[in-house]
């Protein structure tokens, strides 16, 4: 199903994210990384899980190359869906990372990572963005972080959240169930896609249950409050939750 | 269990203020102190920091906030010392002599753990590219407060009423004056205390015997009134 849902809408994702959002999930991924300071204390290996078209990563390179100086950050892309990666490495193709040993594009299930590729104790920072609710089980995707990942390493998900304000809770559900199934008839002729999208959302736990589950992988994270274990970006429509292997 | 991991964490830390100061960089050292099989090969990152224990300068702020409560646990076990083998709970003096005691090794980087404390980012507003940080008192007057709020209650006083808040806050403000003295002077600091101490049971003595008077005078003029008959 999941895979159906983003071979349909790979060539058109990031447009429909524009016009669904108004562009506001490209300040949210930029805050996300910003938040990570990748390369700050030197070069540091990433895997970028559910990262096809490769927004994470060039950001995450692009932010330890100018504001760091970091020439050696590595990304590791992975996806569960072939398009969505080809749709990555085409825009890896603009840029001056194609063909360097800074980015990799696999294709791989985040449930199930190969031990031969992934092995245990390899990366610095794990992160997946509006990625997480697509998956059957996130414990097993959390599982996979937490052995992928180094001691000290630390895990990041940035992802659709529960909104508080009751007010902007309403304003938020009236739009997405009418304002974005419409956006994805008419931008990519595919309503059922985004109807799926908009109801995946409202079926991912909310912000303490979440931080809940990745503590139970064996991460540590901060106390259960807005700014600790996770950072609530506009009201909690979107949320980044972080967790370290200690 | 999260708690628990973060202050294993600052305890470690804490040693590593004398030579990092209340820094992020001092907390990515302290997975280097783990005890083995935990100890890591290499300090937090940047994004594990921020993960436990906060963004930017609030990393900072926890673990200044947490030498503040060791601080105070401190002084608590040093009272329990005192009373044990004395026999009576230590005096105002030697309590708050030991809380300055604490603050001796990191002395260096009291001032910079003060200024962060007071330039929170909270109280920190943008102007369109500047960054406009104004000064936030409250964090470093909590600080006093709860000394002195300590020091009364381990030194057995026995205020009440408006007393126990004159008392305290008395308290806080020579705290405040000696902690920023030990920071310039730190070899007179237990002269000075004294001082301000002595000083200030002088100027209760003071408005006690003004408050006596006062008392005397309003009683006799309720008198007089009375025999007058206007009362």
């Amino acid at each position: 199903m999941v895979r159906e849902v983003f071979d349909s809408v790979a060539a058109k994702y990031d447009i429909m994210n524009d016009a669904s959002s108004m562009g506001v999930h490209r300040l949210w991924k930029d805050e996300f990384v910003s938040s990570l300071q990748p390369g700050r204390r030197g070069p540091q290996k990433c895997i970028d899980v559910a990262g096809g078209t490769g927004d994470i990563a060039l950001r995450i390179l692009d932010l330890a190359r100018e504001k760091y100086a970091c020439r050696d950050t590595t990304v590791d892309v992975v996806d569960i869906n072939t398009q969505m990666l080809s749709e990555g490495f085409k825009r890896f193709k603009k840029t001056m990372y194609h063909n360097t040993p800074q980015v990799s594009f696999t294709e791989g299930n985040a449930q199930e990572l190969s031990k031969e590729q992934f092995p245990d104790n390899t990366y610095d920072l794990y992160t997946i963005a509006f990625g997480i609710r697509n998956c059957t089980s996130i414990p097993a995707v959390l599982q996979e972080a937490y052995r992928v990942l180094k001691p000290g390493g630390t895990f990041a998900c940035l992802e659709f959240s529960r909104v508080d304000n009751p007010l902007l809770s309403t304003l938020y559900d009236q739009y997405s169930f009418t304002v974005i199934p419409l956006l994805g008839t008419i931008l990519a002729g595919d309503r059922n896609s985004y109807q799926y999208l908009v109801e995946s959302i409202r079926k991912f736990p909310p912000q303490a249950e979440f931080a809940r589950m990745i503590r139970n992988a064996g991460f540590k994270t901060g106390k259960d409050v807005d700014g600790a274990a996770w950072t609530n970006m506009w009201g909690g429509i979107a949320c980044v939750h972080t967790g370290v292997k200690v | 269990m999260a708690a628990s991991t973060s202050t294993r964490l600052l305890r470690l830390t804490l040693p590593l203020v004398k030579t990092h100061g209340f820094t992020r960089d001092a907390l990515a050292l302290s997975v280097l102190h783990l005890p083995s099989p935990e100890s890591h090969s290499a300090p937090l990152s940047d994004a594990a920091i921020t993960a436990l224990f906060g963004q930017e300068i609030k990393a900072e702020h926890s673990l200044i906030n947490f030498f503040f409560d060791e601080g105070i646990e401190h002084m608590k076990s040093r009272a329990q010392a005192f009373s044990d083998s004395n026999g009576r709970p230590p005096s105002i003096k030697e309590v708050l002599e030991e809380r300055l005691k604490f603050n001796e090794p990191v002395l260096e980087h009291l001032p910079n753990a003060f200024a962060s404390l007071a330039s929170s980012l909270s109280s920190a507003a943008k102007l369109g590219p500047f960054q406009v940080f104004s000064v936030d008192p409250l964090p470093g007057l909590r600080h006093a407060l709860r000394i002195a709020d300590e020091a009364c209650y381990l030194s057995a006083d026995t205020s009440t009423e408006l007393s126990w808040y004159a008392r305290r806050a008395s308290l806080c403000a020579i705290y405040t004056a000696v902690e920023l003295h030990q920071i310039t002077s730190p070899h007179t600091t237990s002269q000075f205390l004294e001082s301000l101490l002595t000083s200030s049971s002088h100027l209760k003595k003071s408005f006690d015997e003004v408050g006596l008077f006062s008392s005397y005078l309003f009683k006799s003029f309720r008198a007089v009134a009375k025999s007058a008959g206007t009362l």
